[in-house]
């Protein structure tokens, strides 16, 4: 208990409550998917390709097999006959794209450095290891495509045999349904442009970045012929990973269970796809009658998972002399990998990119369209700020420079455009549902002093000093409505929850969403105490146990503020209005729920307050004694909810970071990084402020330091923490986070999903602040990664031009 | 093989061990001590490995078992006795964990970090976790963790 806690149970929804969680992760006795084991074991190394492109010749796992200790070796020719493709519909988006089929292992051919090509079991894992060096693959190699631009080119090499180019997706987002209705508006777009005042052209481009949690991924599979296939998987969607095991290994759906531990390591958006690896493993133990567990190394978890972001914009932003932002255009070209990925093929990232391009900007037209290319890099996996990460630097960057042009303070041409009033749905039938984007951005503002600061800029350029300020914002998704979400990833959008009291009064709730470091155990707790009046200590949550779960589609894109909790919240009015259904029939009294407070563990009525009874004797009473009960009433308390928006809903921040750099050597330092967000009611303030600090060090670090690299062969450079570098602590700056935060109209308890698009803005502050620091020498970085290096190289060529 | 005398969280044990066992295999997977964490390549740059070696907060997969022969070990499991330590309630009041994989790293190193700068500065705290690589928290809530049971005295 801590000092800030009240014994007031309707205090508890927005109380900084420590979280339930902790004790046991500070102990060490949290339980990740490395410390599963089950007796008899296995364990499991993959094989994987050396280079990025050839045909396999041949692969001799002879010496494997025969050193002691080795079970198995498994190849793509000798599961293949055993299953069916990864290329199943249940992981396939409702959008027209060209799905290439694949399997478990790469069969025939290689097609990135990483590719799994055959997997090694053995009874010891240092065995395992030294037997996956032993097999031998005989490669004859291909030509390497790793270019988007230049994959898109006629005559460039195929890479997937089933297709007819590398563009595995293309799409107009704006102008309408057909083909007539885009081109008038891209007539009326080229019109705007032509009679504009001022224009901006510019190609953007963000390198291949991502994600990548400390916990790299891990399987474990236990098949018995009575119970049939338990998987515990490192994955945020663990229904959805159910699903794809009992189609591609053809398994009755009663007898596969996917559990995610309890404790994941973070994720991030890398552990929502579903996996090859995991086809494999549970093929093993299904064959070899054994549990099999593969974790992964962290050289394996870079070069597979966690690379995204990798996109050129083509962008143009029209603006009048007024400042008016006019209309945005953007040719996109996505990199995004080989696109062998169960549910995202690499390109559903930038599809949600493209659609969220126009922000939080009130363009009068927009001609937004996306290229989506296939080369030999390992497919894009989605990383935190899905897909937004590209467009919202190109776009905040070229509104600087529209404002340049204009000669107009950067923040007022962003006050002046800020969409004034929602619902709005913008140039690309985007929806943003609730929120004030006006009062979030005015807060911001209201925490600097902006003139003042021009005057410091001013006195400190004449030192020879060079400071700036930069600005963004982003509107980012709060859960995935499933008119989204069913195009999108072919998956329901609904939270589900199923709430169970058991007689002593205690709550078991069951969501089927697999958290992975956001607390979800103790904003459950919250939010469930808060609606019925009861101790959180007293609410214990299980998450992503198929088994035991509801279904849900997965612990993504803010899904759990937004409808996971709004779930939970319903569940418990049902359980409410139950109790409180008995508890007035057995009072001989008529009443309705609002009659009745759930408060500190009673139930009260709110006429006469002597009529009150304790929770816990009630929920016995329904429970245990169901006799008596109001006529047509069942025993029993316990009840599942689903919880579906109707529309997308939406979270908005604003950011701004003051800098000092150094033109002599690039190097700068971040002074102040404050923020302004709306994230509806807040359950525990302090896991919101983590969210946010989290992500904007995401966003930094991105934008700074890390950077998936591949040589001309297509060989991966990036595949340890030593070539793959992320933000220390020494790296990063403190923030002022701040709030202006409007509750969500739909959501039962106001509130929203946050923190999974918040990445997305930061390099936009932080870019536009080094160039207005840099004004002086007309330095625009148009680029990503963004390093003292490259910025002491563009003042030298500013000098020069 | 090799036989090894090692002391860990006050418990003497004595094992057998191939040669190139590490010592994080050894505590995870000989000993199932699994509050010991692996997230990178072997290499000591996430720091989520770090344990006390004879008081010292080492990274134990850059040591191999047999080089822990007659050595005393302290994992996250032994930090505690019966109550937490003010920093494993530091984190939990601040919020310094959030998937909690780093955590016992940063708590190692911390400990010590501690006890050899009983009133750091935030710049020394933040110099001082640059051997623990953190990807939820942005190190905030961990700065004001280890600044909150520094004013406590740990």
């Amino acid at each position: 208990m801590n000092e800030n806690l009240t014994k007031d149970s309707t205090k508890w929804f927005g109380a900084r409550m420590p979280r339930k969680e902790d004790r046991r992760l500070v102990t060490g006795k949290g339980k990740y998917i490395a410390d599963f084991v089950l007796p008899g074991m296995l364990h499991a190394v993959f094989v994987r390709s050396e280079v990025a492109h050839a045909r396999i010749r041949g692969i001799d796992t002879s010496e494997a097999m025969a050193m002691p200790g080795v079970v198995a070796v498994y190849t793509g020719e000798s599961i293949k006959s055993q299953m069916k493709s990864m290329t199943q519909k249940v992981l396939i988006p409702n959008l027209p794209a060209q799905y290439p089929e694949y399997w478990a292992l790469a069969a025939g051919t290689v097609k990135y450095h990483g590719e799994p090509v055959a997997l090694v079991v053995a009874r010891d894992k240092y065995v395992a290891v030294d037997a996956a060096e032993a097999v031998a693959v005989d490669y004859e190699e291909l030509p390497v495509v790793l270019d988007a631009e230049a994959a898109l080119k006629p005559g460039a090499t195929v890479i997937h045999d089933d297709a007819t180019s590398n563009e595995i997706f293309a799409m107009t987002f704006t102008g309408g349904g057909t083909v007539e209705e885009q081109n008038e508006n891209d007539a009326e777009v080229e019109k705007i442009f032509r009679e504009a005042d001022v224009v901006v052209s510019e190609r953007f481009k963000v390198h291949r970045t991502g994600v990548t949690p400390l916990e790299p991924r891990g399987v474990l599979c236990d098949w018995s012929e009575a119970d049939g296939l338990t998987a515990w998987i490192t994955t945020q969607r663990p229904h959805i990973d159910r699903l794809a095991l009992i189609d591609i290994l053809d398994i009755p759906p009663e007898k596969v269970r996917v559990v995610t531990p309890r404790d994941m390591g973070g994720a991030f958006g890398i552990k929502a796809p579903f996996y090859r690896e995991n086809v494999v493993i549970a093929h093993a133990a299904r064959e070899l009658g054994r549990p099999v567990r593969w974790i992964e190394s962290r050289y394996e978890c870079q070069m597979n998972v966690g690379q995204e972001r990798d996109q050129v914009n083509y962008m143009e932003v029209a603006a009048n002399k007024d400042g008016e932002l006019l209309a945005v255009r953007n040719r996109g070209i996505a990199n995004v990998g080989v696109g062998l990925v169960g549910v995202y093929w690499g390109f559903v990232m930038p599809f949600l990119g493209a659609i969220e391009l126009p922000n939080a900007y009130t363009w009068r037209k927009g001609d937004v369209k996306l290229r989506c290319a296939v080369t030999n890099k390992t497919s894009n996996t989605p990383s935190r700020a899905f897909g937004n990460y590209p467009t919202r630097f190109a776009l905040e960057r070229a509104i600087d420079m529209a404002a340049r042009k204009i000669g107009m303070e950067p923040a007022e041409v962003r006050r002046k455009n800020i969409i004034p009033e929602l619902p709005y749905t913008s140039v690309t039938n985007d929806f943003y549902d609730s929120g004030d984007f006006i009062k979030v951005w005015d807060n911001l503002m209201a925490q600097i002093d902006l003139a003042e600061f021009r005057k410091e800029q001013v006195a400190a350029r004449k030192e020879g000093r060079y400071l700036g300020i930069g600005f963004s914002c982003g509107v980012e998704l709060s859960g995935v409505a499933s008119e989204l979400m069913v195009p999108m990833e072919n998956q329901p959008g609904y939270g589900s929850a199923t709430v169970r009291v058991e007689p002593r009064g205690a709550l078991l709730i069951f969501c089927g969403d697999a958290p992975s470091g956001q607390g979800h155990e103790t904003t459950t707790a919250q939010a469930a105490a808060s609606v019925l009046g009861i101790d959180p200590g007293d609410v214990v949550t299980t998450t992503g146990d198929t088994g035991t779960t509801p279904f849900g589609s997965g612990s993504i894109g803010a899904r759990y503020g937004a409808v996971g909790v709004s779930a939970v919240a319903k569940a418990c009015e049902q359980i409410k209005a139950k109790m409180v259904r008995v508890l007035a029939h057995d009072m001989e009294i008529k009443a309705e729920t609002k009659d009745f407070e759930f408060k500190n563990g009673e139930i009260v009525y709110l006429h006469d307050s002597t009529k009150r009874k304790a929770f816990k004797d009630v929920a016995e009473r329904i429970i245990m004694s169901p006799i008596n009960l109001p006529e047509g009433e069942d025993g029993g308390l316990e009840t599942t909810a689903f919880f579906e928006s109707d529309k997308p809903m939406i979270c908005f921040n604003a950011d701004c970071c003051i800098l000092e750099v150094k033109p002599e050597t690039g190097e700068w330092k971040i002074k102040r990084w404050v923020t302004s967000e709306d994230v509806g009611n807040v359950i525990n303030p302090m896991v919101v402020d983590g969210q946010m600090h989290g992500a904007i060090v995401h966003g930094l670090s991105n934008a700074i330091f890390e950077e998936y690299v591949y040589d001309e062969q297509g060989q991966q450079l990036s595949a340890d923490f030593e070539h793959y570098k992320i933000a220390t602590a020494a790296d990063v700056p403190d923030f002022e986070i701040t709030y202006a935060s409007t509750p969500c109209p739909h959501t039962p308890l106001g509130t929203r999903g946050i923190g999974e698009g918040r990445p997305a803005s930061v390099s936009g502050a932080l870019t536009n602040a080094l160039c207005d620091a840099l004004e002086p020498f007309g330095v625009e970085i148009t680029e990503l990664p963004i390093r003292p290096s490259r910025l002491w190289k563009k003042v030298q060529e500013a000098k020069v031009g | 093989m090799k036989t090894i005398t090692v002391t860990v969280n006050g418990v003497a044990y004595e094992e057998t061990v191939p040669e190139r066992m590490l010592l994080v295999d050894f505590l995870r997977e000989q000993l199932v001590l699994t509050g010991t964490h692996v997230g990178c390549t072997y290499e000591g740059v996430c720091g989520a490995c770090t344990i006390h070696l004879d008081g010292e907060a080492v990274k134990s997969c850059l040591m191999l078992a047999v080089q822990a022969d007659g050595h005393s070990i302290t994992t996250i499991e032994g930090l505690a006795a019966d109550e937490l330590t003010p920093l494993q309630q530091a984190f939990i009041d601040n919020h310094g964990l959030q998937c909690g994989f780093c955590t016992a790293g940063v708590l190692m190193n911390m400990s010590e970090f501690l006890e050899k700068n009983p009133n750091p500065s935030d710049d020394d705290i933040r110099h001082g976790l640059i051997g623990n690589l953190c990807r939820c928290t942005g190190y905030v809530h961990i700065v004001k963790a280890v600044r909150a049971a520094a004013a406590v005295g740990q």
